[in-house]
């Protein structure tokens, strides 16, 4: 083996027999990505057909989250939305097949974290969903019914019952992303804690001649109710 | 003559001391709606020609009654019997500013109480009603009279009416709550407006129906009403509740709502055209399920209790006659509208 030929023609052998094995490997990685990306595609319409079909923008305009949508400066409906995350999903999940199959150290470590977390950020995300739309229903089951029962502080009521949900599920939903487990749930028990004791000295101390009030009602007797027969 | 005139053998007719109770285990949902599919459950095992049922808490009940609620199924082929009552006049209020007008505007039969609690009916209608598959549903509750009504009506069974006098009853029970009543009874009537759509599109003007027994005027215990508490009620309601009627009711109607808040107790009055135009919008959004259907119709239950003090502080010096006439106007009312809700019904 001359000198030439060592330094010049075998690493040019090296990066050939290299690139023969990371050719087919690119190949196949893109398309594995090109078929994630058509079936992602594929399936957006699929789901977007029969989300249409099962009315669900009317069930989640109904909780309420159309509102929060709009609020949010989102125009399009919940059904586009979820089929185009069940898209990207697909071409996502895909893409990391597709990095994996190059065989890359560096690259197959980063995808292996990301496969591992990702399932943990979706969780995260359907419990910040579901806790949104739990708390709007909730807050207002609870701002009727003390409407109706004719409680002054009812739209507060409606606002704590909601935040509370939200509170928690914005809890969980860091607890399932492992951000500071203990922390958070430290600060949500001692503000859900701190928040019920100072309604209750709250309570106690504004509240006493009312207090005083029902109980001597309830001891001496109601005050006349209408008589009205409404059926 | 005279003689003849006296009926010596009802001196001595005999009543018996005991008497006969029928008992039945029950599972299901409790409700009134629960205890007549029963009723419907003997009459057809028993194949009865007429039944009737009555309230369980009636003090004018007379026995006159079953035999006016029995009799024009028996001899005149009539399939439902409503009955028919002198009520005081700020009684029955559900009655008179929602169900009475909502089923007379569309079926077009002017039954005046429609969920009365006292009916007759033939062994064919319970059989009919049997075959419903609604006894889950809040039929099986609250809802079960107006179903009763609107299944005879919309199904073209011979309705005709029975005057039994006064409806006295025991004291209502206090934990009874209003609004659940109301979502039960109005959810009931929505539902069968549903279910009865190309019925009531086809129905044209309404029409009186029979009616039977000799109408005399009686005597009525006083209500007590506390209009300023309603108001109160009502005005909270259009405080906290406007976001979730904003998307039901027209801009106008909404407009008016928080208008009306701020007048005097003198002034507060909600028109029949506008109340129309609520409880038909609640029913379209009813329909196209604008908002839960549940929160729908608990929200209502302010707006109600503001028609009702409005009705209260219009009516304060007006007799039965008068109060029946107002009533008269709102279910016209009811009955120009009622193209709107059809054009709206989709």
């Amino acid at each position: 083996m001359n000198l030439l030929e060592m330094s010049i023609a075998e690493p040019f052998r090296r990066f050939f027999d290299k690139a023969m094995i990371f050719l087919p490997n690119l190949f196949m990685a893109v398309l594995i990505l090109i078929t994630g990306i058509v079936l992602g595609i594929i399936l957006k319409s699929l789901f977007l057909k029969a989300f249409g079909e099962i009315g669900i923008d009317k069930f989640f305009g109904r909780l309420g989250a159309g509102e929060m949508m709009k609020k949010g400066g989102v125009q399009e409906p919940v059904s586009a939305l979820l089929s185009k995350l069940i898209g990207w999903l697909t071409a996502l999940i895909f893409a990391g097949i597709a990095l994996s199959t190059i065989e890359i150290p560096a690259v197959e470590k980063l995808v292996d974290k990301l496969t591992h977390y990702m399932p943990s950020i979706v969780i995260a995300l359907a419990i910040l969903f579901i806790g949104y739309l739990v708390g709007n229903f909730l807050g207002r089951a609870a701002l009727i019914a003390s409407v109706n029962a004719g409680i002054k502080l009812s739209g507060l009521i409606g606002k704590a019952v909601r935040f509370t949900i939200l509170m928690l599920s914005a809890t969980m939903a860091l607890e399932q992303l492992g951000i500071g487990k203990e922390t958070v749930i430290i600060a949500f028990a001692i503000i859900f804690g701190g928040a019920v004791l100072a309604l209750a000295i709250a309570f106690g101390l504004a509240g006493k001649d009312i207090a005083k009030e029902f109980l001597e009602k309830k001891i001496k007797g109601e005050e006349k109710k209408d008589e009205i027969e409404h059926l | 003559m005279q003689e003849a005139a006296i009926d010596y053998e009802s001196f001595f007719l005999e009543h018996s001391v005991v008497p006969f109770k029928l008992t039945t285990p029950y599972h299901g949902i409790p409700g009134k709606g629960s205890a007549f599919k029963i009723m419907f459950e003997i009459a057809k095992a028993l194949n009865v020609k007429a039944c009737a049922v009555v309230d369980s808490d009636l003090r004018s009940i007379m026995p006159g009654w079953i035999d006016l609620l029995i009799r024009p199924v028996l001899k005149a082929g009539f399939d439902y019997v409503a009955p028919l009552y002198h009520r005081h006049k700020y009684d029955g209020t559900i009655t008179n500013s929602i169900v009475y007008p909502l089923t007379r505007a569309l079926y077009g039969k002017r039954i005046r109480q429609p969920i009365g609690g006292e009916f007759g009916f033939s062994g064919k209608l319970a059989k009919f009603y049997l075959t419903k598959d609604v006894w889950e549903s809040d039929v099986a509750r609250f809802g079960i009279d107006i179903w009763m009504t609107t299944t005879a009506i919309a199904n073209n069974f011979k309705i005709c009416q029975s005057f039994l006098g006064a409806k006295l009853h025991d004291p209502k029970d206090p934990g009874k709550d209003l609004s659940e009543m109301l979502y039960q009874v109005v959810g009931a009537a929505f539902d069968l407006v549903e279910t009865y759509s190309d019925a009531w599109k086809q129905t044209g003007a309404s029409e009186a129906v029979p009616t039977f027994g000799f109408q005399y005027a009686v005597g009525l215990e006083p209500i007590s009403v506390d209009v300023d508490r309603m108001i109160e009620k009502f005005r909270l309601g259009v405080k906290e509740l406007m976001d979730i009627w904003a998307k039901v009711l027209p801009e106008e109607t909404a407009a008016f709502l928080q208008k009306i808040v701020e007048r005097d107790k003198e002034e507060f009055h909600i028109a029949d055209e506008i109340w129309a135009d609520i409880i038909y919008n609640f029913a379209i959004a009813w329909h196209k399920k604008t908002v839960s259907r549940e929160h729908l119709l608990k929200s209502l239950t302010p707006l109600y209790i503001g028609k009702t003090a409005s009705f209260v502080i219009e009516n304060r010096d007006s007799d039965a006659y008068a109060v029946e006439e107002k009533i008269e106007q709102l279910c016209k009312v009811f009955e120009n509208k009622k193209t709107f809700l059809a054009e709206k019904w989709q």
